[in-house]
């Protein structure tokens, strides 16, 4: 998720204090727990699944990009993320190869697994 | 309790307002909606010939850094622009773009009041309200594009028709290079797509407001729009990129009909697109606006991806701007996906 999570968990703590202070006019109170509220249902609905989307994404991106299968040695979700950054630039270089070739077929496999993608990244409350 | 500008406020005011005596802020508070400015309302109080004046107004300040990087004066002028128009907007009181009375850049403008922007209160409303938003928002914004592009010429670039297209997408894929801080392989095929498959030269150069979607303008419970807001992204260009970025998925806000989406969450795509050609006078070419739309997704997808980096830098930490980066990234992407037929 980007922002990080560490961060922004960080941040809103500081904001839920600053804002917990008995001057902080009431608007301007209920906009940040609101905020804070929204972004927190975001986090509960992430937290358990991010590292299983991570694995099986890297896990299907190496496969369409034609790497040996190999499990994850270290399961952090900072480690996952890199894994994926650098097979979704391999993916965008051979998307534009598929393209310059005109290999239809290649291309399909490569929307369908960004459409794939994003089905696993998907939130309940996304507009779409 | 005193906010700790109202008397900051207070004294740049009094020096605007000659005529005035004991020149006071009061209920100074920020509202939501400062994603790119901060937002605040407040009541300004003053005597004037003897008789106690008050007036319900807006400060818009600019923060440490922005969802998207503007300049006031765009904003300040755009609203100018169109002021006592048929395109109802709040009137512009005073600029100030230089640090010293605020910390920050910032305006100061009427409040209208007794309206909402909230789009999830607008959704309850009964289907003759929401209806009765459709016509007026499409409406609305064919008056838009038909303006007189002369009012913001002198503070804005011009294209050429046939240059519109590319100095919008070459912009936002420039910013989404910048911003993005992980490989974007949707956004980038879309780009390459926009890039090999221009539209053609805009059938007028018109006044674009940049950001015209539910969630920014002011209605009623009947359906009446009573006010533009947010006219920070506009520039002069195509017509239909306003109307793209209104039909844009992600602005369906979830609601959906029997053939898809929702523009604006409010009624069907080629309602609203019917509305705007009998408002403007113009057409919308499907492949124009199917391009106009798809680059309006990139264009959402910039701006999300800004958003994160702006957090991520420390320059804004308000959670504000993360907010629109985790709920949209994912969606934008989908957004594309759909108007690309690959979803």
């Amino acid at each position: 998720m980007t922002p990080a999570v560490p961060t922004v968990l960080a941040q809103l703590a500081a904001q839920l204090l600053a804002h917990a202070a008995p001057d902080v006019p009431p608007g301007e109170r209920a906009n940040q727990l609101g905020l804070t509220a929204a972004l927190m249902g975001i986090l509960a609905e992430t937290w358990d699944r991010q590292a299983h989307i991570l694995v099986e994404e890297n896990a299907a991106l190496s496969a369409l990009l034609g790497a040996p299968p190999a499990a994850p040695t270290d399961l952090r979700l900072t480690a996952l993320g890199a894994e994926n950054d650098r097979l979704r630039a391999a993916l965008i270089v051979a998307h534009e190869a598929a393209e310059a070739a005109g290999d239809t077929a290649r291309q399909a496999a490569i929307w369908a697994e960004l459409a794939a993608t994003t089905e696993r990244r998907r939130l309940s409350t996304a507009p779409i | 309790m005193t906010h700790p500008l109202e008397p900051r406020l207070a004294a740049y005011i009094a020096g605007r307002m000659p005529q005035a005596a004991d020149v006071a802020v009061r209920g100074l508070e920020r509202i939501s909606g400062g994603a790119s400015r901060e937002t605040y309302r407040f009541i300004l109080h003053w005597t004037e010939h003897g008789q106690d004046r008050q007036r319900r107004l807006i400060l818009r300040r600019d923060p440490p850094a922005s969802l998207i990087d503007t300049e006031r004066r765009v904003e300040f002028e755009a609203y100018r622009a169109f002021h006592g128009t048929a395109v109802p907007v709040p009137e512009m009181l005073w600029l100030e773009e230089g640090p010293g009375p605020l910390d920050h850049p910032f305006f100061i403008a009427e409040e209208l009041t007794g309206f909402q922007a909230a789009p999830q209160a607008l959704f309850a409303l009964g289907d003759a309200a929401l209806a009765k938003v459709a016509e007026a928002k499409w409406t609305i914004l064919g008056r838009i594009a038909t303006a007189d592009p002369a009012r913001l010429a002198a503070i804005l670039p011009t294209p050429a028709p046939d240059a519109c297209w590319r100095r919008e997408l070459e912009h936002w894929a420039g910013l989404i290079d910048r911003d993005a801080a992980h490989p974007q392989p949707i956004a980038q095929a879309a780009i390459r797509w926009l890039r090999a498959n221009p539209p053609p030269p805009a059938q007028r150069v018109g006044i674009v407001h940049g950001d015209y979607r539910t969630g920014n303008f002011l209605y009623d419970a009947q359906g009446g729009v009573h006010g533009v807001l947010d006219w920070e992204m506009a520039h002069i260009g195509d017509p239909l990129e306003d109307l793209g970025w209104s039909l844009q998925p992600v602005w369906s806000f979830g609601r959906t009909g029997p053939g898809g989406p929702l523009a604006g969450g409010l009624c069907p795509p080629a309602q609203a697109v019917a509305i705007w050609e009998r408002a403007s006078g113009l057409t919308a070419d499907p492949a124009a606006l199917h391009w106009w739309t798809l680059f309006n997704c990139v264009k959402g997808q910039g701006i999300w991806l800004g958003s994160a980096a702006a957090f991520a830098s420390g320059g804004n930490t308000a959670p504000i701007m993360v907010y629109p980066a985790w709920w949209l990234i994912n969606a934008q992407d989908r957004a594309i996906l759909q108007v690309m037929g690959k979803l």
